[in-house]
């Protein structure tokens, strides 16, 4: 084997390596800040959604239709969103985390004026197994929560009856025990929401 | 090129060198996100764009990539690939890429992306490598899509999400966990292999 220059031994493949360095990050960090702004929106709306849902008020889904509602109704205030509904009622929708089976489990939930009364619960983030314990994003299992007063305790799927309690989701025992007890925690701590102005 | 040699290297993969159930590359993947077909479907193109583009481009640079350096490379490329296809559902389908969650950032680690590359690509023309990259990721496409396929039907009674199964079907829920996926991928190895490969194995 002929020796080689130190050149082609040392340098040549550090500039090779920083050559196709260079040109990677140029294309990923263009795609990056081309995209950034339509990132941006569809997390604003997914968060603007999952408030919406948890204050019950109806929209058709539309990222621009659900930006105007929530431009319109919703008002920030020291941890607590309050929305406005179209009967002129007012619902306070607060963020949630506690853990879940694999991993936190991030919700909102919005309580009606009495602070008892829950007006829907939403999912923000979680990390459940797919097609058991994810189905807690499934409108079915959500829903159940509206117009009820906690604390809750769970029953099986199809038979929940009285009003504090709630269908668990067959397959996801733990997830649905996870989710009783981030609801149930919101609860118990539902009348210290400040109701703001 | 020849025409028969890219009929060979595009039918390969999909049959007995297919790098799942001949190669046994790629497994994590195809136990992780075969629960749902509209998931493994955007993961497997995601596999297909990874592996071909990936293979053209480290075969374009194959003349100018120094040997010692050629894994940095290697990586460096697929990495870039994944992060497009990353940066594109989460702009366009943020959805799906809510779901996939983490899957997707692991294209890069998918054994079949560099194996192909170190195998095929290092050797030979762009044309030829982007043939068989493709081939490579539709073969692992086609495996993945037969496992979802059971999986969904058996564990939730659904196919892309539309019930199929009346409600006297009561769900497997052991399919949709990952035991569901041992399962289905060792019993669809077994049957490939009893039927279809017996003559060429010679272990």
């Amino acid at each position: 084997m002929k020796t080689q220059s130190f050149y082609v031994r040392r340098i040549h493949p550090i500039v090779v390596m920083a050559m196709v360095t260079i040109a990677c990050i140029l294309i990923t960090a263009s795609l990056h800040l081309y995209t950034r702004e339509r990132v941006a929106t569809n997390e604003q709306f997914f968060l603007n959604r999952s408030i919406l849902n948890a204050a019950g008020v109806v929209h058709d889904g539309q990222p621009t239709s659900v930006a105007a509602l929530f431009a319109e109704n919703v008002e920030f205030d020291s941890g607590v969103y309050h929305v406005k509904t179209a009967d002129g009622s007012l619902r306070h929708v607060i963020e949630i985390t506690g853990p879940g089976l694999w991993g936190p489990i991030t919700i909102m939930i919005g309580f009606e004026d009495d602070l008892a009364t829950i007006s829907g619960v939403s999912i923000v983030s979680q990390n459940e197994t797919p097609g058991l314990g994810a189905r807690i994003e499934e409108p079915w299992f959500t829903e159940q929560f509206a117009g009820k007063q906690g604390p809750f305790s769970m029953v099986e799927e199809g038979t929940s009856a009285a009003p504090d309690e709630f269908d668990a989701i067959t397959g996801a025992t733990r997830t649905s025990e996870s989710f009783r007890n981030i609801v149930n925690r919101a609860v118990a701590n539902s009348d210290t929401i400040s109701r703001g102005q | 090129m020849a025409a028969g040699l890219a009929k060979k290297t595009f039918l390969a993969p999909l049959g007995k060198d297919n790098p799942v159930f001949a190669q046994v590359l790629g497994i994590c993947s195809t136990l992780a996100v075969t629960n749902k077909l509209e998931n493994t479907l955007v993961m497997t193109l995601g596999v297909m764009f990874t592996t071909a583009l990936s293979s053209l481009t480290v075969s374009l640079l194959r003349k100018w990539i120094p040997s010692r350096v050629r894994m940095m490379i290697e990586t460096m490329v697929i990495a870039t690939y994944v992060i497009i296809v990353d940066i594109a559902l989460k702009a366009y389908y943020p959805e799906m890429w809510k779901q996939l969650g983490p899957y997707v950032g692991l294209i890069i680690t998918n054994c079949i992306v560099m194996g192909r590359i170190e195998a095929f690509a290092l050797q030979n023309k762009p044309g030829l490598s982007l043939i068989d990259g493709l081939a490579s990721g539709m073969g692992y496409a086609y495996v993945l899509l037969v496992i979802a396929f059971f999986r969904e039907l058996l564990g939730t009674g659904t196919l892309f999400g539309f019930q199929v199964l009346g409600s006297w079907w009561t769900s497997w829920a052991i399919m949709i966990m990952p035991p569901g996926g041992f399962f289905m991928l060792a019993i669809f190895m077994w049957v490939v292999r009893e039927a279809f490969l017996k003559e060429g194995s010679h272990e």
